[in-house]
């Protein structure tokens, strides 16, 4: 047991970068394997299904259950895999599945200064945005999430592309965002706005795997050069202040540049 | 050329859904956008409704002409739907997808040439569409489950016959 969390906590980026490719792979197999009629993988990250297991984006659900305000049982029940990984987990799914933050994690790479603005912003900023959205479904009585969640749209307009030959403009809203995303460098969609990613944190509860940091056995890389752990983060949040959550999606980057130096950074259940 | 075009502005407002499809506005309300009901479907007959569509972005939905429902005995597009957006029916008799129409003035018998297509074709056969006088086809709205065959199978240069969706846009 030991060995397997030094393995994981010393090849965490390998780990990550492995399953996004893993998760990018798997949307464009899906529907390669349908048109050759093996259905037993289906779907896209709106809802998945291997075999009998059907799982559905925890955020349509809620998006489901607000619309028609009834809640069925079919639903909650596809909710339980994606709720039990955010309940344990985190939002891993967004930092170590989800293509359109691998996407917008590598295009970051072309730019040339890595994102300056650190900021651990109030959750409230967080909550707020997505009762704004929540509220827009209600009010407007339109299944926004169908449109501005970023894992469904990619994978869909995959899906398209390759089961029936057609790329929707769509792909138009992918774009602008990504482009967005580029300009800015600050990560605005996946830190603040995406109501996939709110809808897991949703989640979180004192127990669920986080990010924690020991003052003591701070080697003070930053003396030397730039706070490596800081840096090393994708949304521009410090580690080492509090306050990460709920923006955090445990993408564990800045653990892994901790190692390098120290032990001060660490994944753990406890408080 | 009319039929045509109003044929594009009722998939626009009142798109022919697949098997099953609970009414229109719960239909969007529920439809996850998943893609499963296309992936199953064994003839490749439902499409996804794009960005172009508006709020039916990522909907699945039916050209009858290019392609129309076989009715497939087991329905693997609701048994594939994760939301019961697609809701189970027992048999082909019970599925209501919409209504065919017949433009009598393009309809071949009834402009003096022998047809039989979509008497022929029709799964709900004599039923939905029977023969009047044994020449004329006419539509039976109570039988007719808007599958679109006889769309699909119609030889008439400008299509005569037409899937009217059972709902109404609601958007």
């Amino acid at each position: 047991m030991k060995a397997i969390g030094k393995f994981i906590h010393n090849n965490l980026h390998l780990l990550r970068r492995l399953s996004q490719i893993g998760s990018l792979v798997l949307i464009i197999v899906i529907p390669f394997l349908n048109k050759s009629g093996i259905n037993f993988l289906k779907g896209t990250y709106y809802s998945i299904s291997i075999g009998k297991l059907d799982i559905i984006d925890p955020a349509m659900a809620l998006q489901m259950i607000l619309l028609t305000k009834s809640i069925l049982i079919t639903v909650l029940l596809m909710m339980v895999v994606p709720v039990l990984l955010a309940l344990i987990l985190g939002k891993v799914f967004c930092s170590w599945a989800c293509p359109f933050n691998f996407i917008a994690e590598l295009l970051t790479k072309f730019k040339k200064s890595p994102a300056t603005h650190v900021r651990n912003p109030k959750a409230h900023y967080y909550w707020m945005i997505f009762a704004v959205i929540l509220l827009f479904i209600m009010m407007l009585g339109i299944p926004v999430i169908a449109f501005i969640s970023m894992p469904g749209q990619i994978s869909a307009l995959i899906a398209d592309a390759i089961f029936s030959g057609v790329l929707g403009i769509e792909i138009l809203l992918v774009l602008i965002i990504l482009v967005i995303e580029f300009i800015f460098n600050r990560k605005f969609w996946c830190k603040y706005v995406c109501p996939v990613g709110a809808t897991l944190s949703l989640f979180r509860i004192k127990k669920t795997l986080k990010i924690s940091y020991n003052p003591k056995k701070c080697a003070s890389c930053d003396a030397k050069t730039e706070n490596l752990c800081v840096s090393a983060c994708p949304l521009g949040l410090n580690p080492k202040l509090s306050g990460a959550y709920p923006y955090c999606y445990n993408c564990m980057e800045c653990v892994n540049e901790c190692r390098k130096n120290g032990k001060a950074l660490s994944i753990t259940f406890n408080k | 050329m009319l039929l045509d075009w109003l044929n594009k502005l009722s998939l626009k407002m009142d798109p022919l859904r697949p098997p099953g499809a609970v009414d229109e506005k719960e239909f969007l309300q529920k439809c996850t956008r998943c893609r499963k009901c296309a992936e199953v479907c064994p003839y490749n007959t439902i499409k996804m409704a794009h960005g172009e569509s508006g709020v039916m972005m990522g909907t699945p939905y039916i050209e009858a002409r290019e392609m129309p429902c076989y009715l497939c005995e087991d329905f693997p597009c609701i048994e594939a739907c994760p939301s019961e957006a697609l809701s189970s029916v027992n048999t082909k008799e019970e599925v209501k997808m919409g209504i065919a129409v017949i433009d009598e003035s393009l309809c071949l018998p009834y402009n003096g040439i022998l047809c039989r297509a979509c008497y022929e074709r029709c799964p709900i056969y004599r039923e939905a569409v029977t023969l009047k006088d044994n020449l004329y086809p006419v539509v039976h709205e109570d039988q007719c489950v808007g599958c679109g065959i006889c769309v699909n199978v119609c030889p008439a240069e400008t299509v005569a016959i037409s899937v009217v969706s059972k709902h109404k846009g609601i958007y």
